[in-house]
């Protein structure tokens, strides 16, 4: 006992030492998992300082932050979910500043408060060995050759689903009625992406419904036997969220952090994980801004998703 | 003199477990009654429970928790109490490979297991490609989860038990049978009321592991729409927006479901006196199997088969497959997976050091503590043992999550004189306040069994309290503290929930990497490193195993 409380007492010392020495700023972040290591990296050694990097679900990032609130410790957030940002800012969480690099990202991924740093469209993941028809839109989906072999990641999850969701049910030409015939048609919502993916990839299900799609075009990558389809009635983007937030002792580091994000460098790394750059004069590694045909969908409020999520759940019979 | 060596061993064991235990704890109640405590105000105090009581889904929600917990308890004691009674009581073959072999789940990641359960029983899963059928539907529904969980968790029942059997020994039973009882008579009467305290503690452990136990019942429960408590407390903790109150509400919801566990145990426990080894060890008698030694043999292998072989050789498998689409094949096989873990790409040797240690020192950490709590449960009459008791055994019952919060609401303070928060000092506090439950309950159920006239005995003879413990009380238990440690180790090393929460920036454990490349779509690097894990966990406590029998002669 005595051995452990010394143990402890001296690593506690030694990480007081550390943490005192160079320049350090804490980056909370969603996926993809190599890329937060790789900007780290870059932007020490650009700058010389030290990025800490705490890499989850967006969901458990917005967890860490809230129990964090008395004291807290992420300089520099990049989320999944676009409604993430809104909401912070909404809150007043947030430090504004508008990078300098940012002059090429399309206005509506951009804020005095946040800005993209890449995006993901959502898609239609099918495994050809399925022995089921290519589907080109969603409505494929809920037709009798695909009974009971699709899946969809939970947007309650999910923040990319989630877009989705809010996307087709404002659409006049979808609305919930699709979701009714998908949930008629078998389909299953089983978690978040990879839950959702999984299934596909092995065969147990033939496609799914609204993946988002950089993590299926990386697997396909590295050989995995799957198609990544856009609709033909077009998608949804999910644009990922970077914001400093207010609380931060170190604000010239987090723009600069900023800065790199979105420099030629960062946004060459985002590209390399099948991510759309948020910048257009970047060139991205998968379909790009002209490739993809996107749904017109209204701005989300947190009223609004409270709303769809219970009615995407009473829909497909959640509970 | 008793009275002073008493207190200090009071003393500490109520320091260590206020600090690992009770503040977390508390300040999960604080958060519970006070909804803006996150925001420092102490405003619309038990607000939170109106929302959370309101709930229609509660009694729902109550009643499978209650289900799934009583069903895998009731599976393990079906599982384990044969396996006990042939490792324990007989001359059963090759015994230190089943106790190896049934170590071995504790080493797969919960979420891991479930995981490769459904890559092998799901439709064009392992089983339909090399046996043509799949059992998707069993899988994903009640049964399934309830089978699956207790695959992993009968050996807490079956090393509890198989030795405490050995400690009892057969002295007992052969006195019976020499006034006349049948074998199974005396094994009915004697052996296995004199077990109770041990089945007894190890049943709860497994109640309350499975109540806590987040990855099986969300991996699997999900389609088919069976959720549990700890289910939704996450839910409410990972979907925006976060709902901590909420969370906070419904845990406490748990906690009151493990402290009736609890009393239960207790009322069985304390009931009447188990000691069973009053003097020097006899040399004991194993019952010879004979001609059932075989038979013996193939039962264990089946249940290892089911228990290990089976979920191990999926995750071995999917680790070596280049691709999960291309299916068991010869030209899909490669190390391509391996090579990325060891290159380091991504972090995952990092992963797995600082996992190996974290693991090590909490293993240390929650053995020493354990056994002065457990010593202060069972041997002492001081008032406030009652409280230590409680005390080290209310972790079982709050999910991970909620002691991460815990520790965060707790420890994440400008006022600390030196930081905890964001060091791996927050992780070993989670990991050792988590896993307390285990030495607490094999070191008491073995000290239940050390009778106290072996302490008066070494009194007598001029021996001083730390003298006592030392030489007479430490060797007697040290076999129970010793496996305690052991699953400590075995169980922190892979621990995900709390890690996910508290692993300081930059710190990624095994279980968070592995979390992190399965939901980013790459299981073969999850998979492969999960591999290293077990392996290297195995191998260390192999190690140690046979380091200590050394010793020990």
């Amino acid at each position: 006992m005595i051995r452990t409380t010394l143990g402890l007492a001296l690593a506690a010392t030694l990480f007081t030492a550390g943490a005192a020495g160079a320049q350090q700023i804490t980056v909370y972040t969603a996926g993809p998992a190599g890329l937060a290591k790789n900007l780290a990296a870059g932007f020490e050694k650009k700058t010389g300082t030290k990025v800490s990097v705490f890499q989850a679900t967006t969901g458990q990032i917005m967890a860490r932050l809230a129990a964090e609130k008395a004291n807290p410790q992420a300089d520099v957030l990049i989320s999944a979910s676009w409604d993430t940002a809104v909401d912070m800012k909404a809150q007043d969480q947030l430090l504004a500043y508008e990078s300098p690099n940012a002059k090429t990202v399309p206005a509506a991924l951009k804020d005095k408060y946040y800005v993209a740093q890449g995006a993901a469209a959502l898609a239609m993941i099918w495994n050809p060995k399925s022995g089921k028809p290519k589907p080109t839109d969603w409505s494929d989906l809920a037709k009798p050759a695909y009974k009971d072999a699709v899946t969809m990641p939970d947007p309650a999850s999910s923040g990319s689903a989630y877009g989705m969701v809010s996307g087709l049910v404002s659409h006049p030409s979808y609305g919930w009625k699709t979701f009714e015939a998908l949930k008629a048609n078998g389909m299953i919502v089983p978690g978040a992406n990879a839950q959702a993916l999984n299934p596909v990839m092995q065969g147990a299900k033939a496609a799914v419904m609204g993946g988002v799609d950089y993590i299926s075009l990386g697997a396909k990558a590295k050989g995995e036997a799957i198609e990544v389809i856009y609709p033909s009635s077009g998608t949804v983007l999910e644009s990922r969220p970077a914001m400093i937030l207010k609380t931060t002792k170190h604000v010239a580091e987090s723009k600069q952090f900023m800065d790199y994000l979105l420099s030629d460098e960062g946004q060459k790394l985002v590209a390399d994980t099948y991510l759309l750059p948020a910048r257009t004069d970047v060139a991205a590694k998968r379909p790009g801004w002209k490739e993809i045909k996107l749904l017109d969908v209204g701005e989300s409020t947190a009223q609004k998703r409270n709303e769809t999520l219970a009615k995407f759940k009473t829909t497909m019979g959640l509970k | 003199m008793e009275r002073q060596g008493g207190g200090v061993i009071l003393g500490l064991s109520l320091a260590g477990l206020v600090v690992v235990v009770a503040l977390p704890i508390f300040f999960v109640v604080l958060q519970a009654v006070f909804p803006h405590l996150t925001d420092s105000s102490f405003a619309a105090p038990f607000s939170a429970f109106a929302t959370a009581l309101a709930d229609p889904r509660l009694p729902e929600l109550f009643g499978n928790t209650l289900m799934l917990g009583l069903g895998v308890a009731a599976g393990c004691l079906l599982l384990a109490l044969p396996l006990a009674v042939l490792r324990g009581m007989t001359d059963l073959p090759w015994g230190g490979l089943w106790d190896l072999l049934l170590l071995i789940p504790f080493m797969i990641p919960p979420y891991i297991g479930a995981f490769a359960w459904v890559l092998t029983l799901q439709p064009s899963g392992y089983s339909t490609q090399l046996l043509g059928f799949d059992a998707g539907a069993f899988l994903f529904s009640l049964p399934g989860i309830v089978v699956v969980m207790t695959l992993h968790l009968f050996p807490v029942v079956y090393f509890a038990l198989s030795r405490t059997l050995a400690m009892i020994g057969r002295r007992f039973a052969d006195v019976g049978r020499v006034s006349g009882a049948s074998p199974f008579y005396a094994f009915w009467r004697i052996t296995l009321p004199l077990s109770l305290p041990g089945l007894a503690a190890s049943l709860l452990l497994v109640f309350a592991l499975t109540i806590e136990e987040y990855g099986t019942p969300s991996a699997l429960g999900k389609r088919s729409q069976f959720l549990v408590l700890v289910t939704s407390i996450e839910e409410k903790f990972a979907e925006w927006p976060i709902d901590l109150p909420g969370a906070a509400v419904l845990s406490l919801g748990l906690v009151v479901l493990a402290l009736a566990a609890f009393l239960l145990q207790n009322w069985i426990a304390t009931r009447r006196s188990y000691v069973a080894v009053s003097g020097k060890h006899g040399q004991m008698a194993m019952i010879e199997l004979g001609r059932w030694r075989w038979a013996a043999v193939a039962f264990c292998a089946v249940v290892a088969g089911f228990a290990v072989v089976l979920p191990v050789g999926a995750v071995v498998l999917t680790a070596f497959s280049e691709t999960l689409s291309g299916g068991l094949s010869w030209a899909n096989m490669g190390l391509r997976h391996f090579e990325s873990v060891f290159a380091n790409e991504t972090g995952a040797m990092d992963a797995l050091v600082n996992s190996l240690w974290l693991a090590g020192v909490a293993a240390v950490g929650a053995g020493l503590l354990g056994s002065l709590a457990a010593y202060v449960t069972v041997r002492s009459q001081m008032r406030g043992r009652g409280l230590v008791d409680g005390l080290s055994i209310l972790p079982n019952a709050l999910p991970g999550m909620v002691i991460a919060v815990g520790l965060i609401l707790a420890w994440n303070r400008s006022w600390w004189p030196f930081p905890v928060y964001n060091t791996p000092i927050v992780l070993l506090l989670a990991y050792i306040c988590l896993l307390l439950p285990y030495p607490v309950r094999y070191v008491g159920a073995g000290l239940r069994q050390v009778g106290a006239s072996l302490d008066a005995a070494a009194r007598v003879s001029g021996a001083g309290m730390g003298r006592t413990m030392w030489k007479v009380l430490l060797p007697l238990i040290a076999p129970n503290l010793f496996v305690a440690m052991l699953l400590v180790f075995a169980i922190a090393s892979r621990e995900l929930v709390a890690s996910i929460m508290l692993a300081p920036s930059g710190m990624p454990t095994v279980a968070t990497y592995v979390f992190n490349q399965f939901s980013q779509g790459s299981p073969g690097e999850g998979m492969a490193l999960s591999v290293l894990a077990i392996f290297s966990s195995t191998a260390i406590l192999v190690a140690l195993g046979a380091l200590y029998k050394k010793t020990e002669r």
